[in-house]
């Protein structure tokens, strides 16, 4: 427990070194408000990413309905502070009731969904978020194809960090618990899960809530920072590049899947000059990356603290003997 | 009722076309169990190889149509060997991303090249519209229900007849066996590569037709469709690809017919969904039982 | 004699126009080593799964401790207490040793949500309970200084041995064990038979075997069922069960179809 205490308190410095730099960076002008967007476009992504990750890689769900959820959250907060929430505090308001309805649309799609697998569970996963999609298209109260505008603006980079790091905190403890240990028993044997007395279905169900309510906070914080949402950004192609992160990262890694958001925002943002050929190049580093690395840039390794502890402890362990 | 019957018309053209995309889907899915995401472009390669074929060439529709064919049997074989090959014994869902990634690449490369306006396909074939009783059918899509029927009987007589269909069929059953008794594995899922993306050209060219307009887009919903058309109907099962496909279409046209047009995607997913929870490998899949 | 521990009664399977188990019963005592024999193909897997829940008995009932467990999912049946090893182990591979013993213990314990991802002291106290009776268990079979490892990475006799303290991890009141001496030398199955031999004296609990390794059945098995056929051919003690006519036929040969 004392190591553990030990790798913990040294995360939690560096969430706040980071935020302190970040905001050093901010005050002297070297992040501009270019920066500052790619900044929180990434820490978005994150969130999804981290959400997917523990669907996919940790509870090995293929799940490829992630935008659904995000579009639930993103209405949530784009219809709620639009009308009359205008708020910080309706913003929070807004927040929660978006996480609460992608729960239950989770529940609802997740209960019969589970007892498909591999590629069907993909599709029928894939079709939920498109009814999703397509429901937000011919609603009244979500203003049809066209969406919503002119939503208020409450979503700030630091209110992104912070919100990163709450909820890769939450996934990561859960992971680290009794709970995620069921969940990648799962995902290791299912019949033997089983056997060992594991509701297969009740933790696949629960990874697969957990991820649907942090892509719904991420959905509130874009639709709150971006200000106009539409239900053609939630389509097939939002759930498959937050795809891309989980797997370029490494399914299984979150460390993983910090580094490929960061390296796929970078990427993306320093290809914006380049027009119609950015997203040729993308695709092919896509490719590349694949062909030469299949497992993902992190595999399904993580950076940790307790490691390099543990490294150092073996070391000194050696000196003496 | 006579809309019913105009719908089931409209939809069994449409059907056709998912139809032919089905198959290279399944077909695929069938020997190395790869979504193989790009093949929804491939089926665009075809309409803009048709498009330039008729337009610069001044082919005929069976000229553009074989020669769209061919173009994309070899773009299917090129995309296969310089993306998948190397992936071929990797985690199934590196090579969905790889093939994510080449439909990127072949929807932006062709957006870059052609840029991304829609073109007018030019018509080849004058449209002449027959009324049978109740119904009108034109010439178009009489062209597409006779190729499709063609088209469905060739690749019959391919995989049950033919030595190459026989290596395929071996090969969807047990890839490590049939490699072990001798088959050519390389070649074998070339030739399906070939043969999947042959059929995506003959729809795009079809399609071209019947819609009159092409754009380097175009490949991304019919694909996502068809892609649902091979699910449904068993993915790996050849006449449930396509009577997936057929299934689609009408419900499609069907839905519009009943004025809920902006639900008709809808349907078709929930009426995915539904049947997978009945038959969880789709309506001619083979299910598999993981033995204890 | 008491209740027995698991009792089955006029168990049938039928797939489609097969009957791969007909009309079998049997019970096992509480702390009784039992052990299920027969040839290949003689329906031994088919009536294991329909014991644990895997599948549903077509015909037949199952009582655990007189509790009725047919048509239970396996999960359930898992819980209430019958526990097993896999005859192609089946570990989380994956994971390390250690966490494939806690995964078993999920159910033992409780730590609800809130306070793991809140890392309340409550979680704490939870986790470290739950490592001390795994370390427990993994030191006495001898795994202590493979806890840390990745289950998937150990040799194959150690995975075996990992299958089987997992199995126990979960408590149960009987324990199946599913061809544990497949693929092992003749050390590693003398070793075997002092752990088996030690569940049952140890940790009291129950054992249903299923094994072709005649010397390790006849050397810890207190009762010998054999099926043929999916039918039950004899019962008795290994003395009763070598000297029986028909098993001798059964297992040398002879005419197949004599019992069908």
């Amino acid at each position: 427990m004392k190591a553990n205490l030990k790798s913990n308190l040294s995360w939690l410095l560096l969430m706040v070194v980071g935020f302190v730099l970040i905001n050093f960076l901010v005050v002297i002008g070297v992040i501009d408000s270019f920066t500052e967007n790619m900044l929180v476009t990434i820490g978005i992504n994150i969130i999804l990413a981290v959400g997917l990750n523990l669907v996919i890689g940790f509870s090995g769900q293929f799940s490829l309905g992630h935008a659904g959820f995000m579009a639930i959250g993103a209405y949530a907060t784009g219809i709620m502070t639009l009308g009359g929430f205008d708020s910080f505090g309706g913003w929070i308001v807004s927040v929660l009731v978006g996480m609460a309805i992608a729960a239950v649309v989770a529940i609802i799609v997740g209960i019969p969904c589970f007892r498909l697998s591999g590629d069907y569970l993909a599709i029928a996963t894939m079709g939920a978020a498109e009814i999703v999609r397509i429901v937000l298209n011919n609603m009244k109260i979500t203003n049809g194809p066209a969406g919503l505008f002119n939503i208020p603006q409450y979503t700030t980079w630091p209110l992104v960090y912070v919100l990163t790091c709450l909820t890769t905190i939450v996934t990561v403890n859960f992971i680290h618990s009794r709970g995620g240990r069921a969940v990648m028993s799962v995902r290791d044997n299912e019949i033997a899960a089983e056997a060992m007395g594991i509701n297969t279905t009740r933790w696949k169900l629960a990874a697969f809530v957990l991820g649907a309510v942090t892509a719904a906070i991420a959905g509130s914080l874009s639709a709150s920072y971006i200000q106009t949402i539409a239900p053609s950004n939630y389509g097939i192609m939002q759930s498959v590049s937050i795809l891309i992160i989980v797997v370029l990262g490494g399914m299984g890694s979150m460390t993983g899947t910090f580094v490929a958001a960061v390296v796929l925002g970078i990427l993306d943002t320093v290809l914006q000059s380049f027009g119609v050929l950015r997203m040729v190049i993308y695709a092919i580093v896509l490719i590349l990356m694949m062909v030469f690395k299949p497992s993902g840039l992190m595999g399904t390794n993580e950076l940790s603290f307790a490691r390099i502890f543990n490294y150092k402890k073996a070391d000194k362990g050696e000196a003496k003997a | 009722m006579s809309t019913f019957l105009q719908q089931l018309i409209n939809g069994l053209s449409l059907g056709s076309i998912y139809a032919l995309l089905a198959l290279g889907y399944t077909m695929v899915y069938g020997i190395i169990k790869l979504l193989n995401f790009a093949h929804g472009d491939v089926y665009m390669l075809g309409a803009f190889f048709g498009y330039y074929t008729i337009k610069c060439l001044h082919f005929g529709f069976f000229g553009a149509l074989i020669s769209s064919m061919v173009f994309c049997a070899l773009a299917g074989v090129l995309v296969e060997i310089i993306a998948y090959k190397p992936l071929l014994n990797s985690p199934r869902i590196t090579m969905l991303i790889t093939a994510i990634g080449v439909s990127y690449f072949l929807e932006n490369g062709m957006t870059y090249l052609f840029t991304a306006n829609t073109r007018n396909f030019p018509q080849v074939i004058k449209r002449v519209s027959y009324d049978l009783g109740p119904v009108q059918v034109s010439n178009v899509q009489l062209l597409i229900f006779i190729t499709t029927i063609i088209l469905l009987i060739l690749l019959q007589v391919i995989v049950q007849k033919t030595k190459m269909g026989r290596a395929m069929r071996a090969m969807a059953v047990d890839p490590d066996a049939a490699a072990l008794m001798g088959i050519n594995v390389s070649g074998t899922i070339a030739f399906t590569f070939a043969i999947g993306s042959a059929l995506a050209g003959a729809a795009g060219v079809l399609i071209g037709m019947y819609y009159n307009s092409i754009d380097p887009m175009m490949g991304l919903t019919p694909g996502i469709k068809a892609f649902v058309a091979a699910v449904l109907g068993g993915i790996g099962s050849i006449p449930g690809a396509a009577i997936g496909g057929i299934v689609i279409g009408f419900l499609e046209t069907m839905f519009q017919s009943i004025g809920l047009s902006a639900y008709k995607d809808a349907a078709v997913y929930a009426v995915l969904i539904i049947i997978l929870l009945v038959l969880p490998s789709g309506l001619f899949g083979k299910r598999t039982i993981e033995k204890v | 004699m008491t209740t027995p521990i698991l009792e089955a009664k006029e168990l049938t399977q039928k797939f489609g126009g097969l009957t791969a188990v007909d009309n079998v019963s049997l019970h096992v005592g509480v702390d009784e080593l039992v052990a299920l024999i027969g040839p290949n193909g003689a329906g031994k897997t088919t009536l294991f799964n329909m014991l644990t829940g895997v599948n549903a008995p077509t015909e037949g009932d199952v009582y655990l401790a007189g509790e009725k467990i047919t048509g239970k999912k396996a999960y359930a049946v898992a819980q209430m207490g019958i526990s097993r090893t896999f005859q192609n182990i089946r570990l989380f591979s994956d994971m390390t040793v250690l966490e494939n013993v806690l995964t078993a213990l999920t159910n033992h314990y409780k730590e609800s949500f809130v306070s793991s991802v809140l890392r309340l002291p409550s979680y704490y106290k939870t986790e470290d309970a739950m490592k001390e009776e795994a370390m427990k268990l993994l030191n006495d079979f001898g795994l202590a200084s493979v806890a840390e490892n990745r289950a998937g990475n150990l040799p194959y006799g150690a995975q075996r041995r990992v299958e089987i303290v997992r199995a126990l991890a979960t408590r149960p009141k009987v324990i199946f064990l599913d061809e544990p001496a497949a693929g092992m030398n003749p050390e590693e199955t003398a070793d075997l038979t002092r752990l088996i031999k030690k569940i049952q004296s140890e940790y009291h609990t129950a054992v249903l075997l299923i094994e072709h390794d005649m010397s390790l059945v006849m050397n810890i098995a207190e009762r010998i069922y054999v099926l043929d056929h999916g039918h039950l051919l004899a019962e008795g003690t290994p003395k009763e069960i070598q000297d029986n006519p028909e098993v001798i036929k059964a297992y040398l040969g002879g005419d197949a179809d004599a019992d069908a």
